[in-house]
């Protein structure tokens, strides 16, 4: 198995990539580039994601992930960061990738990962396929979320809603705001408010799956919900839920084996399907 | 969907009880009581809420007395459900 850490060249400065791959690269069963999820949700989805990266490359897969701008060991501050960057690094990773290797293309998104690389994947120019880890579904409520993470002391105290109004100000003014450590700009606060997970126009298959801490998980309704909508609309798109820990968001970092198995047997389902 | 097996089912991970919330009465008192649940860990279960029964929580729907107990929570969920 091959691995290299390198930084590849961008508009500006350079992204932290990582490539796990067969030793036969153009012979990969097909091409997987990771798009991580916010802020500290990537910092707890990283030993999940770093499993996965290796257990794909162990099964034939060319795996890429990347750091966008402003995030891990990529060039920038977070507070730099805006979607249509990360929407540029997204392609930029693709498009290295698809230099490596002729195999099939997916983007493999977590949380607003997801969000990204259906965007991204509807601005190709050749079908792609998704893989979607616990996708968020709306950029407007994700952010609501975040946002809400200031504001967690006046929330119990019922005095969120101005609070909440004086940082939504404080983006339409153009500043920048402080949210758990993370500088949050105006123009991405704007790109992730706007953005929604809607039906793909160019994808190939949609993996889609979720994690539950029951032991008989079920899709969430909202999920099967906007599954159910796209089917009716002819993708081809598959949901799934796994038994597991929200790793993404637990206060230790933890493991969801389960969530391993799953995405490896849907790449490897749909490549003979 | 059983509304109280759900919630019950996300305070316990959210919480990292351990199965400690499967014993939890609608009476057993959360917030102030529960040391796991502080202000950051109300946000995360609002969002488990959000995200599980497809809901969206307005930021003046809410506050202390929502987590007060268990039947206060699961009180509020099937009010969103319904509206």
């Amino acid at each position: 198995m091959d691995l290299q850490a390198f930084f590849l060249p961008a508009s500006p400065g350079q992204r932290f990539a990582l490539l796990q791959a067969p030793d036969a690269l153009t012979k990969a069963r097909a091409a997987v580039v990771q798009v991580h999820p916010f802020a500290e949700e990537m910092n707890k989805s990283r030993r999940m994601a770093a499993l996965q990266a290796r257990a794909m490359a162990a099964a034939g897969y060319a795996v890429l992930q990347i750091d966008l701008l402003g995030c891990g060991d990529s060039s920038g501050d977070f507070g730099e960061a805006t979607w249509e960057a990360w929407l540029t690094d997204v392609e930029l990773a693709c498009a290295w990738l698809q230099q490596q290797t002729a195999a099939p293309l997916w983007l493999w998104g977590q949380r607003t990962g997801c969000l990204l690389a259906n965007e991204a994947a509807n601005r190709m120019q050749r079908p792609v396929n998704l893989l979607f880890w616990q996708p968020v579904v709306s950029g407007r409520q994700f952010l609501q979320q975040f946002l809400r993470l200031k504001i967690a002391a006046e929330l119990i105290g019922g005095e969120s809603k101005g609070a909440m109004e004086r940082m939504r100000h404080q983006l339409q003014r153009g500043e920048s705001i402080e949210v758990a450590g993370y500088r949050l700009s105006p123009a991405l606060a704007d790109g992730l408010e706007k953005s929604e997970l809607l039906l793909p126009h160019r994808s190939g298959r949609v993996e889609w799956i979720e994690v539950s801490s029951r032991p008989d998980a079920q899709l969430s309704p909202a999920a099967a919900a906007r599954l159910t909508q796209w089917q009716a609309a002819g993708q081809q798109v598959r949901g799934s839920a796994v038994s597991g820990p929200a790793f993404w968001q637990t206060s230790e970092i933890s493991e969801c084996p389960t969530l391993l198995a799953a995405s490896l047997a849907a790449l490897s389902e749909a490549r003979a399907a | 969907m059983d509304i109280r097996n759900e919630v019950v089912a996300i305070l316990d991970e959210v919480l990292s009880l351990k199965g400690r919330a499967s014993g939890f009465s609608l009476d057993t008192p959360l917030l102030g009581a529960i040391p796991e649940l502080d202000s950051m860990a109300v946000v995360a279960l609002i969002t488990n809420l959000e995200e599980r029964f497809g809901l969206v929580v307005e930021d003046d729907e809410i506050d202390g007395s929502v987590f007060a107990s268990l039947a206060t929570l699961i009180d509020f969920v099937r009010g969103k459900l319904a509206a």
